[in-house]
């Protein structure tokens, strides 16, 4: 921020007076503003990868300010650089002219892990198959950007740039346009032409899907962000199959053609036939199609060769030879240590340099030899020894600072700018703007994601007026160009199968925790004898919808009678407990955020709030009940909230049939389960009427009920409108109309004659509930102790629903087959 | 020397396999002291095609696919080979061990620039501690390079026990090391394993060995399968292969089908099949003189 002699450089100078004239404290709470809004939409990055735990995006106010003087150089320094790392990457690909004249040493490619054989010579889909490129930058000591790493496979954090700037504009709208900030949106568009383009090649409706290495990376919040951003599909792995040399997408309705594929796996992932035999991520047969030039896989598998930071020490003679240029941007002086000379240079001088690998593993860091002890610069002189060509020593550089906002103050700390580029017919094209991290502690010289810094807008500011770019596609220029963001994956549809089932299952028990807590809350202030034995059947009940056996029923259950507080909340709170409430939070939220892509803002932001009100509920110890009732309340609001967005946002295509039907379902289910622990026991004749009082409650119907029966509470009339009335959403056979009509909207192979097994379980289950006699099976013989006949209805209902789930699963999930590698032949 | 080569692999499947993708090394390379004439592919059920390329290391690969459901799959692999018998080169004109170990970057063709990998560490061969004592007792200083791999084979083959079924592809070399027993793949690996620890250039090379044999000569081990070996590359000679598991200089009755890093570049068969069930593989080979 600091120019010579202690002025703040000109560029910054709106930023901070703006700040000043706000006030420290306006700042703040324009900071919180920003966070909640980033928050609200879920805006995560994953400590570990492979972990569920989500952190929060960690978000820094003030962005760092770069102006157009500087960025312009900054930009044509990235140019070259893509433009020369893409180069090596062809050759090393393809005619290995670096190697045979040795411009390159043959260790420092065939040594890293990136440099992937069964891809050499294989054809590219454009002449740029490092079609994005990432590069990491830090203000040297000299005032100008230095390189500090390439990222060339996969390289994230385009659209967590994109949702910070979102973020900032909507707190600090006037700041943007008075600075005159670069917008980012054209840069977006152009990675959707540019996809378009690699499939314009092969037809005229291409087919763009984003393979997504799935929930549990780190970055899959961004794949599901800039999947529905650049408006393609999400996939997974098991979502593509080849077939005949060609990639499919399995979908609802068979196999759809893919011809561009914009890929989020690793380099070795991505084909478990040629690659790395344990992947679950790729797609077997993959490279083959590649060659065939059926598919255009961007970037290239094996384009992590490039990520070496060996390759600086060759650089500038690369530069020479393939450019006739010397490199516009710096980097750091480095060694690689598979040439003596240069082995015995960063050997003696170890104490003093950074030690890196020359591939990214991972948690693995680069070594600052200064904080190293004698024993430590030992160790790490016998490893550069038994595998020199593995390290490079570079030289460490003091990086400068930028301003950020920690804890209420500006504070300066080190900060990492990562640039985006994308190649495009006329070159590559720089994102004016990027990726800032600071360092998460004053004095560490890491900022990075991994290293838990803190991430920032960056703005380039210019003196000139930008015109507005929409992403919206321009009639004529690609108009007719139509993305595959229609379809419907196979996994896809399941995760929204099971959404509905969950959500539904939620408020369910929800509703019922809360009426068994409004019943033990009466039954504490001294209730009557009939009010606990009524909460006596509602526990069973609970412990019935739930299926949170060994508890109200099962093993030792009668001493959970005497004093139930602790097993309601253990049913309600504890996430360990299958089935628990929090249990079905959780997996609400997983299937939901496996579907992430497919949800408006607004719908995220609910279910984001669900597991903010439950999480917040957990993390209180020994939470009231009182605190119970009202997270409860609130919880089932939010699921009505969910329901009804999803109701009015999403358009009736195969995604919300399946939402409806995974709904439908489980209500049916929880219903007859909820009768079957509840109604068809015998009680005193006040017992029952009070537990049919608590049903009716429990499914929302008490107040119909009351509207169309007043005060007579019976069991044949209860039961009319719970099972049988068509024009109650509560009812069981309303669900089954809804799954039926529901089901005659989805593809599937239907005979002429014959009727498939769903629709055989639909039809047996309707007609047996039509044609029940419900004043008959409500009418007790005397020798029954229950309400036999009725429990067997519900009973075989039940069983039917349970066969239609199954059946769904095996004629729609077509995903489901897990590949295995056939053991290998040996002598 | 011509042979007739059959080499049959055969999975059974619990359960239906909906689909298969398999890439297949089983096409034996044309070399200056073989000669491949005819070598076919048959599989069953009948893939819709298969698509030959040569891999990295210049090897035959075949990919195919089976799209349908199917519970057994049979590759035969018949090949024709002719080969030639060539003199065992001279061993003593061959350079001091070091000078190898020190030169190859020197040197300016383009066979030892591309030996320069295979220095390298690989999955199942690579450098450790204990490799390069076993080796150095080979190798003392100014040994000559050819007779020092040669004494390293000779001791392999004396220390180590040849014993099927002790060990798996996924036997770790130092448990073979300690254990001193195992089968081809394991020698072969060792002995790479123990040149590259010392600095020298060492492949895998994987084939087949005559399964009758002649009269008056003795069976060699490992004829009931596939065999593996490996070689050195010597700067003069090019690259010399080495039979650790029977001592012996490979001739005419071993036959070449394919050579990289280690055994993972040039698996004969390697399949990703969806299906829920498990398999069951045999393999058999045969190998018989032609006229």
């Amino acid at each position: 921020m600091w120019g010579g002699e202690g002025h703040i450089r000109s560029h910054w100078r709106p930023l901070m007076e703006a700040i000043e004239k706000m006030g420290i404290a306006a700042v703040k709470k324009r900071y919180g503003d920003t966070l909640r809004f980033l928050r609200e939409n879920g805006v995560s990055y994953h400590v570990h990868a492979g972990s569920s735990h989500r952190r929060p995006w960690e978000f820094d106010i003030i962005p760092l300010v770069i102006g157009i003087e500087d960025w312009n150089a900054i930009e044509r320094g990235m140019i070259q650089r893509a433009e020369l790392l893409n180069l090596i990457l062809c050759d090393i690909y393809g005619k290995q002219t670096l190697l045979r004249e040795r411009i390159l040493p043959l260790e420092l490619v065939h040594g890293h892990s990136g440099f992937l054989r069964p891809c050499v010579n294989m054809p590219f889909p454009s002449s740029h198959p490092l079609f994005l490129y990432g590069a990491d930058l830090a203000r040297g000591p000299d005032g100008r950007m230095w390189v500090i790493g390439d990222r060339a496979q996969t390289p994230y954090g385009s659209g967590y740039a994109l949702e910070n700037r979102t973020g900032l504009s909507r707190v600090l709208p006037g700041l943007l346009r008075d600075c005159k900030v670069r917008r980012l949106a054209r840069f977006f568009k152009e990675v959707c032409d540019g996809l378009a383009e690699l499939s314009l090649q092969r037809n005229d409706d291409p087919r763009i899907f984003l393979l997504t290495s799935g929930p549990s990376d780190q970055t899959y919040f961004e794949h599901a962000y800039l999947a529905s951003y650049l408006g393609i599909t999400l996939v997974e792995g098991d979502d593509l199959v080849v077939r005949d040399g060609k990639v499919w997408m399995k979908s609802l309705n068979g196999l759809h053609p893919v011809d561009v594929i914009l890929r989020r796996v690793d380099d070795a992932l991505c084909d478990p036939l040629e690659l790395r035999e344990d992947s679950r991520q790729g797609v077997a047969g993959l490279l083959e199609a590649m060659r065939l030039g059926n598919v255009a896989v961007v970037n290239q598998p094996g384009s992590g060769v490039v990520e070496n930071p060996g390759l600086l020490a060759f650089l500038p003679s690369i530069a020479k030879h393939f450019l006739g240029e010397d490199l516009l941007l710096p980097s750091a002086a480095t060694w690689w240590c598979g040439h003596p000379a240069e082995r015995d240079h960063v050997l003696a001088n170890l104490d003093k340099l950074v030690i890196k690998s020359i591939h990214r593993q991972p948690n693995t860091r680069p070594i600052f030899g200064a904080t190293l002890s004698q024993e430590g610069l030992d160790a790490w002189r016998s490893r550069i020894r038994e595998s020199p060509h593995m390290y490079v020593g570079q030289e460490q550089v003091g990086f400068s600072t930028a301003p950020a906002l920690v804890s209420g103050n500006l504070e300066a700390r080190h900060t990492v700018l990562r640039c985006f580029l994308l190649s495009r017919k006329n070159g590559y094209l720089v994102m004016p703007g990027g990726l800032a991290c600071c360092a998460a502690l004053r004095e560490s010289i890491e900022a990075s994601g991994e290293a838990g810094g803190i991430s920032k807008d960056t703005w380039v500011v210019s003196d000139e007026d930008e015109e507005y770019i929409s992403l919206w596609k321009q009639p004529g220029l690609i108009g007719e160009v139509s993305t595959g963001s229609g379809l419907l994956p196979s996994r896809a549809a399941e995760n929204l199968f099971w959404t509905g089932r969950y959500a539904e299952r939620c408020e369910a028990v929800a509703r019922f925790l809360r009426t068994v807590i409004n019943r033990y809350n009466l039954v504490q202030e001294g209730g009557e004898a009939q009010d606990t034995e009524c909460l006596n059947v509602l526990l069973r009940s609970l412990a019935s919808l739930t299926s949170t056996s060994p508890g109200f029923i099962g093993a030792g259950s009668s001493s959970k009678f005497r004093n139930p507080a602790n097993e309601i909340n253990a049913v309600a709170l504890n996430l360990d407990r299958e089935g628990s409430l929090s249990a079905s939070v959780q997996s609400l939220v997983r299937a939901a955020f496996a579907v992430r892509d497919r949800w408006s803002a607004d719908t995220w932001r609910i279910i984001n709030g669900l597991e903010g009100i439950w999480g917040r509920l957990q993390a209180q110890k020994g939470a009231s009940r009182q605190a119970i009732l009202s997270s409860l309340d609130e919880l089932i609001s939010g699921l009505i909230g969910f329901t009804g967005a999803t109701m009015e946002t999403m358009t009736r295509s195969h995604g919300w049939i399946l939402l409806d039907i995974g709904r439908r379902i489980e209500r049916a289910a929880l219903l007859t389960n909820l009768l079957r622990s509840t109604v068809i026991h015998k009680h005193s004749e006040e017992v029952e009427r009070l537990v049919l009082e608590t049903v009716l409650t429990a499914s929302e119907c008490l107040i119909t009920y009351r509207r169309r029966y007043h005060t007579f509470m019976r069991l044949d009339t209860a039961l009319d409108l719970l099972l049988l009335d068509e024009t109650n959403p509560r009812s069981l056979i309303y669900q089954l109309n809804r799954v039926t009509a529901n089901f005659e909207e989805l593809p599937l192979e239907r005979s002429e004659t014959r009727l498939t097994q769903i629709e055989r379980l639909l039809l047996d289950a309707t007609t047996r509930l039509r044609l029940s006699d419900l004043t008959s099976i409500t009418t007790p013989s005397d020798t029954e102790e229950d309400y036999g006949r009725l429990d067997e209805l519900l009973d075989l209902t039940n069983q039917k629903l349970a066969g239609m789930a199954t059946a769904f699963v095996q004629s729609y999930f077509i995903h489901a087959q897990a590949p295995t590698q056939l053991a290998p032949t040996i002598t | 020397m011509k042979y007739q080569i059959t080499h049959s692999t055969h999975y059974k499947y619990t359960d239906a396999v909906g689909t298969c993708h398999n890439e297949v090394r089983l096409t034996p390379r044309a070399l200056p002291n073989q000669l491949c004439p005819s070598s076919l592919i048959d599989v069953t059920p009948v893939p819709s095609a298969i698509l030959g390329r040569r891999d990295f290391f210049g090897n035959t690969v075949n990919y195919f696919s089976i799209q349908h459901p199917h519970n057994e799959l049979r590759i035969i692999a018949k090949s024709e080979v002719e080969r030639l018998v060539t003199d065992i080169p001279d061993f003593s004109a061959s350079p001091a061990w070091e000078d190898i170990r020190d030169g190859l970057r020197k040197q300016t063709s383009l066979e030892a620039l591309e030996a320069r990998q295979f220095v390298l560490d690989s999955t199942f061969a690579a450098r450790a501690q204990e490799f390069a004592t076993y080796a150095c007792h080979s190798f003392p200083p100014e040994k000559k390079f050819l007779p020092g791999v040669d004494d390293l084979m000779r001791r392999i083959h004396s220390d180590f026990k040849y014993a099927p079924g002790t060990t798996t592809i996924a036997t770790p070399l130092s448990l073979v090391m300690e254990q001193k027993k195992g089968v081809c793949q394991d020698f072969a690996h060792l002995a790479i394993a123990c040149l590259r620890s010392i600095g020298l250039p060492a492949r895998y090379v994987s084939g087949y060995l005559e399964t009758d044999s002649p009269p008056g000569k003795e069976k060699l081990a490992g004829s009931d399968a596939s065999h593996a070996w490996f070689a050195v590359f010597d700067p003069n000679l090019g690259w010399i292969d080495f039979d650790p598991t029977n001592n012996i200089i490979p001739a005419e009755r071993h036959i070449t089908l394919a050579w990289g890093r280690d055994f993972s570049d040039v698996t004969p068969l390697k399949g990703v099949i969806f299906g829920s069930g498990k398999h069951k593989l045999s393999v058999s080979v045969d190998v018989q003189r032609k006229g």
